[in-house]
């Protein structure tokens, strides 16, 4: 009887230990940043400007403690004006003012595995998304533009952390740094790279 | 349920003002300056120094107001145009002589305005009835024609534009007079008088091989 009452106490002190580390957070979350990003490689040769217009969303579902899944989208602005220059092709020269626009709009679908408990003041992570970007490449000669746009096939893996807002608080500030690439070939872009930085908040639901 | 609900609605409507907000527009802060564009094109065949002589014609052709046939005109843009691309070309090593004494180069200028229609475009469409034709040029007869080599880039228009054709009178291939050079221009501010001589000497200066001078 007694090793009954035993087992019974290490059962539910572990039932509850587990229910106090999976559920110090509900495990769905939205997080919603403010992005900056850096173009590189060819990119670059297109629009070679730091971006300070985009940010990311996304949710989140803890599968534990450590292993989650998720969606997000998000929105980065690249431009750059380059002065009049003349620009020679097989027909003709063409001398304009080119304003190089082009606007990425990624939809993927994430996993994600946190390096420390939910506990933890900091919570290190690591993410990797995988899934399709709008493209849409507007070149303005003058004021005359040259459009193109096509989904790509898009992958970002991304580091960052998690700082809760006290110990077992739904809100958390996060960082992260991500990388982008896409195959992406259109006129001066040979592929689609960008480093990208984000700041925002991660909020747990009920 | 209904608070996660009310959240992510919250999410989307940030979403949706950031996104709205966050395009840089180009067209915003471009000046009249930025927003043209100055093409040129010339027959890879001609031989520009083999050229000397050169008419300009007295007026300039002017397709408007949803009329297919062009009418002249001599206003101050046309008479400062004229001069502009005289002068140019002079400094160009070719020599300005009348049209009735058998010019090699012949000028012709045309204004088009074309915000009233979506006309696909090939450069020369505006060759039509009010253009200048080899008549003009004492080739009477109506047999006469003027052609634009096929690579000469095929633009999508809809503004105002202004034109300078320069056809080679010497060497007719067959009944018809071929473009050796061509400059179009587009954008904001193409008519007005004040921006003539800029945009013939950027014209100019993106044609290095347009000259007598070797």
């Amino acid at each position: 009887m007694k090793k009954i009452k035993n087992w019974l106490l290490i059962f539910a002190g572990c039932i509850a230990a587990q229910a106090v580390s999976a559920q110090s957070r509900p495990p769905l979350s939205v997080d919603i940043n403010y992005s900056i990003a850096q173009p590189l490689g060819s990119l670059k040769d297109y629009s070679n400007k730091t971006s300070f217009h985009g940010w990311t969303a996304g949710l989140q579902y803890m599968l534990n403690d450590n292993l989650s899944v998720g969606l997000r989208s998000g929105y980065q602005d690249f431009y750059e004006r380059v002065p009049r220059a003349v620009y020679p092709d097989k027909q003709g020269d063409v001398s304009a003012v080119q304003s190089r626009t082009l606007q990425v709009i990624p939809i993927q679908a994430t996993i994600g595995y946190a390096f420390t408990k939910a506990s933890s003041p900091v919570i290190p992570y690591a993410n990797l998304g995988i899934g399709a970007a709008s493209m849409n490449y507007e070149k303005y000669w003058g004021q005359f533009v040259e459009k193109n746009n096509s989904w790509q096939f898009m992958v970002s893996p991304e580091v960052g952390i998690n700082v809760p807002f006290g110990a077992y608080s739904p809100v958390m500030f996060n960082a992260n740094v991500r990388y982008n690439y896409a195959p992406y070939k259109y006129n001066e872009i040979t592929s689609f790279n960008s480093i990208q930085g984000s700041i925002g908040l991660k909020f747990h639901l009920n | 349920m209904k608070r996660t609900l009310y959240l992510l609605g919250t999410v989307a409507a940030l979403m949706a003002i950031t996104f709205s907000s966050c395009r840089k527009d180009p067209l915003k802060d471009m000046t009249e300056e930025e927003s043209r564009i100055y093409i040129t094109n010339h027959d890879s065949q001609a031989n520009f120094t083999s050229y000397n002589t050169f008419s300009i014609v007295d007026s300039v052709a002017v397709f408007a107001g949803g009329s297919d046939a062009a009418k002249k005109a001599l206003t101050t843009y046309d008479k400062q145009l004229i001069s502009a691309v005289t002068t140019q070309l002079q400094q160009r090593g070719y020599t300005l002589v009348s049209k009735s004494a058998k010019p090699d180069l012949a000028v012709n200028l045309t204004r088009i305005d074309n915000s009233y229609t979506n006309i696909s475009w090939n450069p020369g469409w505006w060759g039509g009835a009010g253009y200048w034709d080899p008549g003009y040029w004492g080739f009477p007869g109506g047999g006469w024609g003027w052609y634009w080599p096929s690579y000469y880039t095929v633009y999508q228009v809809r503004d105002k534009q202004t034109a300078i054709d320069v056809f080679d009178l010497k060497n007719p291939k067959g009944d018809k007079f071929t473009a050796v050079w061509n400059a179009l221009w587009r954008g904001s501010g193409v008519w007005d008088t004040g921006n003539v001589n800029s945009m013939v000497q950027a014209s100019f200066d993106q044609s290095a091989y347009l000259t007598r001078n070797k």
